[in-house]
């Protein structure tokens, strides 16, 4: 049995439900598919684990951000496919103005410091 | 649908959501092997872990934690029935005792009454900064209904003496109300109807009464064609109109036989002028505060109307007057004095919870003795000190819990007994109500933390074998028992003082009879020759040795009280105005001077009490009091008026012609007065038949006056007593227990050669130190907060030695005996076993 090795902060922190809110605009995913989405889509710079990635959803289900519902997956698999909320749009959007504004100044630094 | 909502859904069907999040994770982890991702592979790691810090993001967890605890818990508890059982009962017992307090406090005065609107009633008295009045006079009460905006109603109750009615021997007992007074509080009749403000408010109007309906049970067998008859009320005919419900509430728990309109008082009480009197106040005040006015507000405006008054009355308003308002809609008005009582027996029943705990706590250290095995055992598989704390404290809980429940089955077994025995209100029931089950519920905790606390944070450090907290709860349970126990022994002290010591008069040769001349409008010279003609015609009667006059007769129904300063401390004086004869009658001795003579004014009779306090063992005869009277005799202390106070002073002036309607007849007669009573009353009734006098044995009325204190006295009793059974049973265990710890070591001593006696003082002697701490902690408190008890010590006081040595000889014995019981069966044992074990 491989050895569990703490995961190392590969992601900026707090970010995953932006990223998940982000993946899951253009259609509704199951759970593994948006791990893949988000790894292929950060050109393989970010990889999302199983155990982080189901805890956040947990939250931004109750939150009420998105919905699950049943569907059929492409291996033919019952699986519980997660849908964006008009909530978890509006909730998209200011997480994006705020990722934006403090993106911009973390750069604005890091050119003129 | 908000977060919360969600999060109880989650909670409410978790099984199917974590069945689905599993269902997720699984088909992560398919694809993730069919795709052969390897960073998705590494990462696998435990799935019930994973699962589980999923489910967290519901915060639910605790509660699996929690039912994990609270099965291990139970199946702890059952393993060892005796301990459960022993403690349950411990808790019961001191949950339960403070559970019936607070119930008997909820039903006085946080229950609201079973009214119309009941948190809008209010009671008005009449205040001045020296005078406390609870009745007023009924003109003044019109006039305050009749201006104040502030009052939605007002509402007046006049008690008078017991009415003969037909001529039952047994008198019964009759209040006069307002014709809204029903209305007002939304009662509906049993039988036909109640008084109707239309038809009952007019002096004119046909004479009704409404009968209780206890007493129409009692006098009338619950008959239902009573309504419509007519009764006689002291000779007075009137019909019944109606009877009252059985679960009636009154303002002020008051609970007469029969109720009159108030209009109507001067047809029953003929040739009374008390309705149109005013300065005597002959009627209990009480309103309805109009909507969204406050107490102050109504306070406000009917301080306007005092003045108002005054300037028609001058001489019948006090300087200062005012009328103070107070919430209406309980049993009780609550007077500070009673708030000083419930904190008392709060205090006292804390104390029996204190004992219980600590006793509790005693035996689970114990417990964590006999379970260092399996508590090592969790410790050695990685439990944390916090998770077993835990785990020991939801035990306590579990205790607490199954001891408040048995304690509320024992609150409410035991109230509904005294709600019987006290012939309490119908509507008053032992039924725990919101506010008994959350203190139930508060004291749950508050006796976990307390018994459950220390002794699982002990354990859970493994230090279980330290003696200082066994010492500390050792000493805690002496000092508790101890306060309780001295409490005991001064109220038995008290009743024991009040009951056999002399008040200071005689009392069980002497018979009052209050004509209440003053009630049937008698002016003071036809009251002042009434008064001879029934006192010569008395005279005459066989037997009886002296008559005389007095205004305010021992447990009479009306006190009077001077709160004067006398050389700087405050004091309460008694004053009464009386006759010559007086003194003779009531046996009460003169010391020095003289006694009155006739038609004497200015002088004044001191008592020796407060001869001492004024003039500091001069003769105070021949000098002046306050300014205007002349001290003429001094005579023996006797606590007329005051028969609960031992320190207070009386004063006796010459009854004037003015005192005449208001005063009472005493008669000592040389044998039995029993048989006296038909005489005299044959005689006031055919000096004028209208007159229906109170005619009353003292020795009944002091009986009766004793009988509560007799209670109340056992009552407290009962608890100390309860309260050093339980510190015994406490301690027989912490012995035992200590004991059985050492056994090896008394039997490695007795082998060695070891008197016995020796032997005992080694094993006992952790005990020593905690047991003397605690008897003298429990000695300081009591010595210091035993003063608030000086009301209902009937003169004892509150420092009595005799009391405290009783009760520090009667705890140290017991605690000696606990000690002793389980210390000697060690000494028994058989060494060789002993030594052979393990």
């Amino acid at each position: 049995m491989p050895m569990v090795d703490t995961p190392k902060p590969i992601m900026p922190s707090g970010t995953l439900p932006m990223l998940i809110l982000r993946v899951l605009h253009s259609g509704s995913l199951h759970g593994y598919a948006i791990a893949q989405r988000i790894h292929v889509l950060s050109t393989e710079v970010l990889a999302v684990e199983e155990g982080l990635l189901y805890p956040t959803l947990q939250k931004i289900l109750l939150k009420g951000w998105v919905t699950a519902e049943w569907g059929i997956s492409e291996t033919n698999r019952k699986v519980r496919f997660y849908r964006l909320t008009p909530e978890g749009r509006k909730q998209l959007k200011t997480e994006l103005a705020g990722y934006d504004r403090v993106t911009q100044a973390i750069q604005a630094i890091l050119r003129t410091a | 649908m908000t977060e919360l909502l969600r999060r109880l859904r989650y909670l409410l069907n978790r099984r199917r959501f974590d069945e689905e999040l599993q269902s997720d994770m699984e088909f992560h982890r398919e694809m993730a092997a069919r795709e052969g991702r390897p960073n998705f592979g590494q990462d696998f790691g435990n799935t019930l872990r994973l699962r589980e810090q999923a489910r967290e993001a519901w915060g639910w967890t605790w509660i699996d934690r929690l039912s994990q605890d609270l099965r291990y818990a139970a199946r702890m508890l059952v393993r060892s029935p005796g301990f459960t059982l022993t403690a349950v009962l411990v808790l019961a017992i001191g949950i339960g005792v403070n559970v019936s307090a607070f119930s008997l406090f909820n039903m006085v005065a946080l229950k609201p009454l079973p009214v119309r609107d009941p948190d809008s009633l209010v009671r008005l008295e009449r205040r001045s900064p020296e005078i406390v009045a609870g009745e007023m006079p009924y003109a003044s009460v019109i006039f305050y209904r009749d201006h104040a905006k502030t009052l939605s109603a007002v509402m007046a109750v006049m008690g008078v003496p017991p009415m003969e009615i037909e001529s039952d021997a047994q008198p019964a007992h009759a209040s006069f109300a307002t014709a809204n007074y029903f209305a007002e509080l939304g009662t509906t009749p049993t039988l036909g109807r109640l008084f109707d403000p239309t038809r009952d408010d007019d002096a004119g109007a046909p004479p009704v009464v409404v009968l209780s309906h206890e007493f129409w049970l009692r006098r009338f067998g619950g008959d239902p064609s009573v309504v419509g008859t007519t009764i006689h009320l002291n000779s007075k005919q009137a019909t019944v109109i109606g009877v009252t419900p059985y679960a009636f509430a009154t303002l002020g728990g008051q609970n007469p036989d029969i109720w009159m309109p108030i209009a109507q008082q001067p047809y029953f009480v003929e040739g009374s002028k008390a309705l149109t009197d005013t300065s005597a106040g002959v009627v209990r005040m009480w309103g309805r505060l109009a909507p969204g006015v406050t107490a102050q507000m109504a306070e406000h405006e009917l301080l306007a109307l005092t003045d108002e008054l005054r300037r028609q009355h001058p001489k019948d308003v006090w300087d200062g007057e005012y009328i103070k308002s107070d919430p209406g809609g309980h049993l009780q008005v609550m007077q500070p004095e009673m708030y000083q009582v419930a904190a008392m027996v709060a205090l006292l029943t804390l104390l029996i919870l204190a004992v219980a705990c600590a006793n509790l706590g005693g035996l689970l250290l114990a417990r964590g003795v006999t379970r260092e095995h399996e508590i090592g055992i969790r410790v050695a598989v990685g439990a944390s000190q916090m998770r077993i704390f835990r785990q020991l404290f939801t035990e306590s809980l579990l205790l607490a819990i199954l001891g408040s429940v048995s304690g509320l089955a024992l609150g409410y077994t035991a109230l509904r007994v005294a709600l019987q025995q006290m012939n309490a209100p119908k509507w008053l029931s032992a039924v725990p109500d919101w506010r008994v089950l959350l203190f139930v519920i508060g004291m749950t905790c508050i006796a976990a933390v307390f018994f459950g606390f220390a002794p699982a944070l002990q354990i859970a450090r493994q230090r279980q074998r330290k003696t200082l907290a066994r010492q500390l709860l050792v000493a805690a349970q002496v000092a508790a028992s101890c306060v309780l126990l001295i409490v005991a022994a001064l109220l038995v002290r008290a009743t024991h003082h009040a009951l056999y010591s002399d008040p200071g008069f005689g009392y069980e040769q002497v018979l009052s009879i209050d004509p209440g001349l003053g009630r049937h409008g008698y002016t003071p010279a036809a009251a002042r020759n009434y008064l001879n003609e029934l006192q010569s015609r008395l005279r005459g009667l066989p037997g009886v040795t002296s008559v005389s006059l007095v205004k305010l007769p021992p447990m009479g129904h009306t006190i009077s009280k001077i709160g004067a300063e006398v050389a700087g401390r405050p004091l309460d004086i008694y004053p009464n105005w009386v006759d010559a004869e007086f003194f003779r009658t009531m046996g009460i001795p003169i010391l020095l001077g003289r006694n009155f003579l006739p038609g004497e004014t200015n002088v004044v009779i001191v008592s020796q009490s407060l001869a001492r306090a004024q003039w500091r063992g001069e003769n105070p005869v021949g000098k002046p009091y306050w300014g205007h009277d002349i001290v003429i005799g001094v005579v023996g202390n006797a606590r007329i008026n005051s028969l609960n106070e031992d320190d207070t002073v009386e004063e006796y002036e010459p009854a004037q012609l003015a005192d005449m309607p208001d005063m009472v007849v005493t008669i000592k007669i040389a044998g039995a007065p029993d048989g006296l009573i038909p005489a005299a009353k044959g005689i006031v009734q055919s000096l004028d038949p209208k007159v229906f006098p109170e005619i009353r044995l003292l020795k009944s009325a002091f009986r009766h006056e004793m009988q509560s204190v007799e209670l109340a006295a056992l009552a407290i009793s009962g608890i100390g007593i309860v309260a050093v059974l339980l510190a015994a049973v406490g301690i027989i265990g912490l012995v035992a227990f200590t004991v059985s710890q050492r056994i090896k070591e008394v039997a490695i001593r007795l082998a060695l050669g070891a008197r016995q006696a020796q032997v005992l003082t080694a094993v006992l002697g952790q005990f020593r130190w905690p047991v003397v701490c605690g008897l003298m902690a429990g000695v300081g408190f009591a010595a210091a907060t035993s003063r608030v008890l000086r009301k209902f010590l009937f003169g004892v006081s509150n420092l009595d030695p005799a009391s405290y040595t009783t009760a520090i000889v009667v705890l140290a014995a017991m605690l000696a005996l606990a000690a002793f019981l389980p210390a000697r069966r060690a000494l028994r044992v058989d060494m060789a076993k002993a030594l052979h074990h393990d």
